[in-house]
């Protein structure tokens, strides 16, 4: 089993005078809480909204593999199997962004050219012949994450490597990686922080370019990436919860490294038992997590999420369309460019709306613990400073007196 | 510079009698340093700060409030007295008061024949009877005070056509057309080759291009497709084989047929022939109790059209889509098109004269897409003062408030023109729609990324510190020394 190699931050500068600093800023980082208190009940919750089906017409799929390199080759492996999973549930590669750092199947360590696999028999080929990767090798950076989601982008970026969602669609956000508590690192070289994924979410919701989103991650610490979320309509789950690593599944003595991650294993095996046409809830697939199996606490946040996830399929999210219209026979309008409008919403249909509208619009009740860090920014900040005039007090009192 | 040697015989020098090592210098360089770096603090100010320029936040809060007014002005020509438009407009005045939401930014006014100057855009109801007809802005029925709860009925279903918002697709300026005629297995045989699309789009199309060129710009695009394979197999029901409504929703194989071209970031309609292979046929709709429903056709809201063909067994091999069928086919799609486009249909009763669109279909549409875009552009614009409010550091470019200012001024275009035109105040919209959505999608406005105080002391404190601290030692140290020279020759 390959626990996520334990990084407190990217303080990993090395320098004899950080080693100070570092010890005072760790005992700061110790008092943040977790959140999964506040999240633990989240099947009681929301009783009241109305639940059914969802208001969606089309869906959408970011996907995302933070890491490089050939020892996380499980994590590419993670992110095309949910890539192959939403792909057969029905979601088309025009809406899917798949960002992959590294491309296993083309590195020169493996045995297999081509292929990446998720499981030690090697049966089915993940890479197989029709995979669009959308951001590839050195494009998959926090920054063009971030541009993807809020769809702020040059003029002259594709449309496939854009996010064209709009207030009907539903959206599910896959991240795996090496992370920490409320970061995730990108390629070794930057990350992103719980922080920036809330403020993009909520400037997405504000630009109506979702109806729902939901989002998993699987990484160490997988939980506190989702506690800074604020805008409605979000349903969140992780791996692993504070402190807690995840861990890796399976090696395969041929490839010579672990093929996938735990967390991500069970999901996709899950998800292997549901078809386009399924009914399965989210709460099942909640309710399969095993944390003996996983060796981790898998948390949900629904706090923020309107329905009840027992009326919440998972095609909602990993599927094509739900709805259609049988229209008319084309012989009933011979003319050219009739009119062949079948069922028309009437006035109930209308209400209904609006009162979702309405509903929508709630102001969302912030738990007390999202809001700790500015309220903690001024002692935490007061800390340091008093670390950093101790410091040069100390090497300022060395100089002095060496005279 | 050559190293310097100690002749023989000489003895080493002072330091302090070194020229660089004199007081005067020494505390040069060392003062040197501190101006340097007092003088770059303002430049590491100024490329550091990010420009955040300030929005004209009041005049969008301003704007939010506003809505969309539409004048509506109605001509009674009838042959009584002006009783009739008075208890007719008391009628519509009663529906508005029902159902405001469908009403929302509409001022209806019935008109007598006497006294109407002349409007632009005036509706007119003339007397007549029999099957009720309406043509480009006229309505004609028969017109009895028996008969006028129905005649406000017809006009509240003219004027405010009820719609299914998810059916609609959203509005955009240019929209791409895509159509596919798909075979699933040409290899099986009796497949169909071709199509006259060009023929069919200018008989079935070109008119309702022409007729929605105030509102949208159509590109088209059209392809023939040999093997298309389906996800799943359809069931089998009596001498067919049936699609059930779960098979319909899942029909559109993503993952196996490219069914359009991504050369532009437009958003595209895609309208599918599906050409069951020879060993499926006939192919069709099952209803919700598996029985073959009437219909070969079905939409898939906001994403497009699809229609199904099962070629007759007398079909040659391999053969071209027979005209009357592509007519048909086409047809359908028209009327596809028209519903994604949320193109108000007429009332069942009424007859129509136009050759595509009435005036009435055409206005009503063009009001719901401007309410709907002024409502969108005041609410981005809403959202990107609240969001540069609310994020601190999200930079805010000249590009940004230009659009944000340019936006408001075709806002402020769109109230002016509404009393006046109504292509107009749509184009207005759709404007300032535009221009909103291009300020909050400005990929300057990405905010830098968050980092915790932590984070920042982190990386500068190895930084300036080492750098720093000698410097600060090496002043102290001078002052101390110069200090102690002045109390010295005090003394002295």
């Amino acid at each position: 089993m390959l626990p996520c190699p334990r990084r407190t931050s990217l303080y990993a500068v090395p320098h004899i005078l950080l080693l100070l600093i570092l010890s005072s800023v760790l005992c700061i980082h110790g008092t943040t809480p977790s959140h999964e208190e506040i999240v633990g009940d989240f099947f009681n919750k929301n009783g009241n909204a109305d639940g059914g089906t969802s208001d969606h017409t089309n869906n959408w799929a970011v996907l995302v593999c933070a890491s490089r390199y050939w020892f996380n080759y499980r994590h590419m492996a993670n992110a095309l199997g949910m890539y192959r999973t939403v792909k057969r549930l029905g979601i088309p590669d025009s809406n899917i962004i798949l960002m992959l750092a590294d491309d296993v199947a083309c590195n020169a360590r493996n045995k297999f050219p081509g292929s990446v696999y998720a499981e030690p028999g090697r049966v089915l080929d993940l890479y197989g012949e029709n995979i669009e990767v959308d951001y590839r090798g050195y494009e998959v950076t926090v920054e063009n994450f971030i541009r993807v989601l809020t769809g702020r982008m040059e003029p002259s970026v594709p449309r496939s490597k854009r996010l064209l969602t709009d207030a009907s669609s539903n959206v599910f956000v896959y991240m795996t990686g090496h992370g920490g508590n409320e970061f995730l690192k990108f390629q070794d070289n930057e990350e992103i922080s719980a922080f920036d994924i809330a403020d993009a979410f909520e400037q997405m919701w504000q630009k109506r370019r979702y109806n729902e989103i939901f989002f998993m991650i699987d990484t160490c610490q997988a939980n506190t990436m989702y506690s800074k979320f604020y805008s409605p309509n979000i349903l969140a789950t992780g791996s692993s919860k504070l402190d807690q690593s995840s861990y890796s599944y399976e090696n395969d003595n041929d490839i010579g490294v672990s093929v996938i991650d735990r967390y991500t294993h069970y999901v996709l095996e899950f998800m292997e038992r549901v078809n386009k046409t399924s009914h399965a809830t989210m709460k099942d697939l909640f309710d399969s997590y095993d944390p003996v199996k996983i060796s981790s606490d898998p948390g949900v946040r629904a706090d923020l999420f309107t329905r009840p996830l027992d009326e919440v399929r998972l095609t909602d999210f990993f599927g094509g369309v739900a709805r259609v219209e049988v229209g008319t026979s084309p012989s009933s309008h011979p003319l050219p460019g009739s009119e062949s409008d079948g069922d028309v919403a009437g006035d109930a249909d209308e209400e209904t709306r609006s009162a979702q509208r309405a509903r929508t619009h709630v102001p969302i009740q912030m738990p007390e613990e999202l809001r700790g860090p500015e309220v903690k920014g001024g002692r935490t900040g007061w800390r340091a400073w008093c670390g950093l005039a101790l410091l040069g007090a100390l090497v300022g009192w060395v100089g002095w007196s060496s005279t | 510079m050559p190293p310097h040697v100690h002749p023989k015989g000489t003895t080493l020098r002072d330091p302090s009698k070194l020229f660089y090592q004199t007081d005067y210098n020494r505390r040069l360089i060392i003062a040197s340093y501190w101006v340097i770096i007092v003088l770059a603090v303002p430049l590491w100010w100024y490329t550091t700060s990010i420009e955040r320029l300030s929005l004209p936040a009041s005049r969008v809060h301003s704007h939010a409030g506003n809505q969309l007014r539409f004048p509506v002005h109605i001509k009674l020509e009838s042959a009584q007295d002006a009783s009739l438009s008075i208890s007719l407009q008391q009628l519509i005045l009663d529906r508005v008061r029902t159902s405001p939401q469908a009403w929302k930014g509409l001022d209806v006014k019935v008109r007598n024949p006497h006294g109407v100057e002349d409007l632009a855009d005036l509706y007119t109801i003339t007397p007549g009877d029999g099957v009720p007809l309406v043509s480009q802005r006229q309505l004609t029925y028969p017109i009895r005070s028996a008969t006028l709860p129905m005649l406000a009925d017809t006009l509240a279903s003219l004027l405010v056509p009820p719609t299914d918002a998810h059916r609609v697709a959203q509005y955009s300026p240019r929209y791409r057309l895509a159509f596919t005629l798909l075979n699933e297995d040409a290899a099986a045989g009796k497949a169909i080759l071709g199509w006259d699309i060009s023929g069919a789009i200018s008989r079935h199309l070109l008119p309702i291009f022409n007729a929605l060129s105030v509102l949208h710009n159509f590109t088209v695009e059209s392809q023939v497709q040999f093997h298309a394979p389906l996800a799943f197999s359809p069931t089998t029901v009596d001498n067919c084989y049936g699609l059930t409504p779960e098979d319909l929703t899942v029909f559109v194989n993503s993952a196996e047929w490219s069914l359009s071209s991504s050369v532009s970031n437009d958003p595209v309609l895609h309208f599918i022939l599906f050409i069951p292979s020879a060993s499926r046929r006939p192919l069709q709709i099952l209803d919700a109790n598996g029985r073959p429903s009437p219909s070969d056709a079905f939409l898939l809201p906001q994403w497009g059209g699809i229609v199904i063909y099962n070629p007759s067994a007398e079909l040659q091999s391999h053969a071209q889509l027979p005209s009357p069928v592509l007519h048909s086919v086409f047809s359908t799609f028209a009327g596809q098109l028209l519903a994604l486009l949320g193109v108000p249909s007429l009332p069942l009763q009424l007859q129509s004269e136009a050759s595509v669109l009435t005036g009435w279909q055409l206005d009503a549409l063009l009001r719901r897409r401007a309410l709907e875009n002024a409502e969108n552009a005041q609410d981005t614009l809403k959202s990107i003062v609240k969001l540069v409010d609310q994020i601190e550091n999200m930079p805010v470019g000249q590009d940004v408030k230009g659009d944000v200012q340019h936006s408001l001024t075709a806002l402020d275009q769109m109230y002016t023109s509404v009393s006046t035109s109504l292509n107009e105040t749509l184009h207005q919209s759709a404007h300032a729609l535009t221009l909103a959505s291009r300020a909050f999608f400005n990929p300057g406005m990405l905010a830098l990324l968050y980092f915790p105080a932590e984070h920042k002391y982190a990386v500068y404190t190895p930084l300036f510190a080492s750098a720093l601290i000698p410097l600060i030692a090496a002043a102290a140290r001078e002052f101390r020394a110069w200090r102690s020279q002045r109390r010295e020759a005090g003394i002295q």
